[in-house]
């Protein structure tokens, strides 16, 4: 045993190449005088070298082959999980475009249902029987018009753009549109037509902050 | 090494590349199976915690972070292995137990041979019988910083990231495995 718990201490730190020259050279002397120390230190050096000596041993025969055959079957899906991991704003940006279309698509199907109505104006007739809205000769509709499913005839004056969905417009000839005139027909067009507006809106917005 | 490893791992990565797996435990099976047979004293078990090791290594390869050492990441696997087995296992196994079916063949035939003829041989086993021993009477603790530190030839600062302890807590694990190891084998 070492002659006192703090040179026990050193000899490890010795072991350990954790000590300063000075302290070496200090324990180094000690060693030189203290017997029991010295002793403790060649029983820890020969242990240590004992260990070290341990030959080294190999992994059994087949080792790999073994590891292998225990490996859990593939899995197919992975590639697909891993590529959304690894792209989160594609894998955002495709979720948000279904998802845009299945609503846009789902409020077309609703909105498709023979109902026919009319935004925009009062100053329309409108004949149930044959599904037509007419602005009469002389009357002038104030802004927008939007009529769905129906047809429209202008006869008289829209200020604003015309537009149809699920039917045709007949512009007459003493008949005046003064915006734009869209008919829409299909849910493509009605898509691309919402997708119009809201650029529009978005567009005139920054017009207006101008 | 390095770059090869890397290469066998982003191989792993990507399609779970079961080509490039096999080479990477060719590359670490001799270490890791050493790591396991010093722990646990014997070859049975340490087959068992060394395939374990990596198929975990396997599992868990998404989780293995790169910049890391690939043999640290492993090493920590198989210690905390075969530290849970040790703390399970009820039966003390013994490498002088006989090996079933294998008629009279025990633990020690399975530390591989050196090249000394066979007289030295004997001692060699008898001396590698008696040091494993001491190593295997050591507390899982110490024994694990003290087979990384002299088996695997490890520094201070590899076997605190392998064993997630703090350096000074690493030095005093392998001080007290030093002690301990210093009164059994003194009077070889």
């Amino acid at each position: 045993m070492a002659c006192h718990k703090d040179y026990e201490y050193k000899l490890h730190q010795y072991l350990d190449g954790d000590m300063t020259e000075t302290e070496r050279d200090e324990l180094y002397q000690h060693l030189d005088t203290c017997e029991e120390c010295a002793i403790h230190y060649k029983e820890l050096k020969k242990s240590v070298m004992f260990v070290q000596s341990a030959s080294h041993i190999e992994a059994p025969f087949e080792f790999t082959e073994g590891v292998l055959k225990n490996l859990p079957a593939k899995k197919k899906t992975k590639w697909w999980k891993k590529w959304m991991r690894q792209h989160p704003v594609f894998t955002a940006a495709s979720i948000f475009t279904v998802l845009m279309a299945a609503s846009l698509f789902f409020s077309w199907m609703e909105q498709s249902d023979e109902v026919l109505t009319v935004a925009g104006s009062q100053n329309v007739e409108i004949d149930h029987e044959t599904g037509t809205v007419i602005v009469p000769e002389g009357k002038t509709v104030e802004g927008d018009l939007y009529v769905r499913n129906g047809h429209v005839e202008v006869k008289g004056e829209v200020t604003g753009d015309l537009t149809v969905i699920n039917g045709e417009q007949y512009l007459a000839s003493a008949g005046r549109v003064a915006g734009e005139i869209e008919e829409v027909d299909q849910a493509l067009e009605w898509i691309w037509y919402h997708t119009k507006r809201i650029a529009n809106d978005v567009f005139s917005l920054e017009q207006e902050d101008e | 090494m390095d770059a090869v490893v890397k290469r066998l791992i982003k191989e792993i990565k990507k399609d779970g590349d079961e080509k490039a797996f096999a080479e990477l435990v060719d590359l670490y099976k001799d270490k890791v199976f050493q790591i396991a047979y010093r722990m646990t004293g014997n070859h049975y078990e340490a087959q068992d915690m060394a395939q374990e090791s990596f198929l975990r290594a396997y599992a868990n390869i998404d989780r293995y972070d790169e910049n890391r050492k690939f043999s640290t990441w492993l090493f920590r696997i198989t210690t905390n292995l075969c530290i849970d087995r040790l703390r399970k296992r009820k039966p003390d196994y013994s490498l002088d137990e006989e090996i079933k079916g294998t008629d009279g063949l025990t633990g020690y035939a399975q530390i591989a041979a050196t090249d000394q003829l066979p007289e030295d041989q004997v001692v060699t086993l008898e001396m590698q019988e008696w040091v494993q021993k001491a190593i295997v009477s050591l507390p899982p603790k110490y024994r694990s910083a003290i087979i990384l530190r002299y088996i695997e030839d490890l520094n201070i600062q590899q076997i605190s990231n392998i064993l997630d302890l703090p350096e000074n807590t690493v030095k005093t694990h392998i001080h007290r495995g030093r002690e301990a190891l210093r009164k059994r084998l003194k009077d070889a």
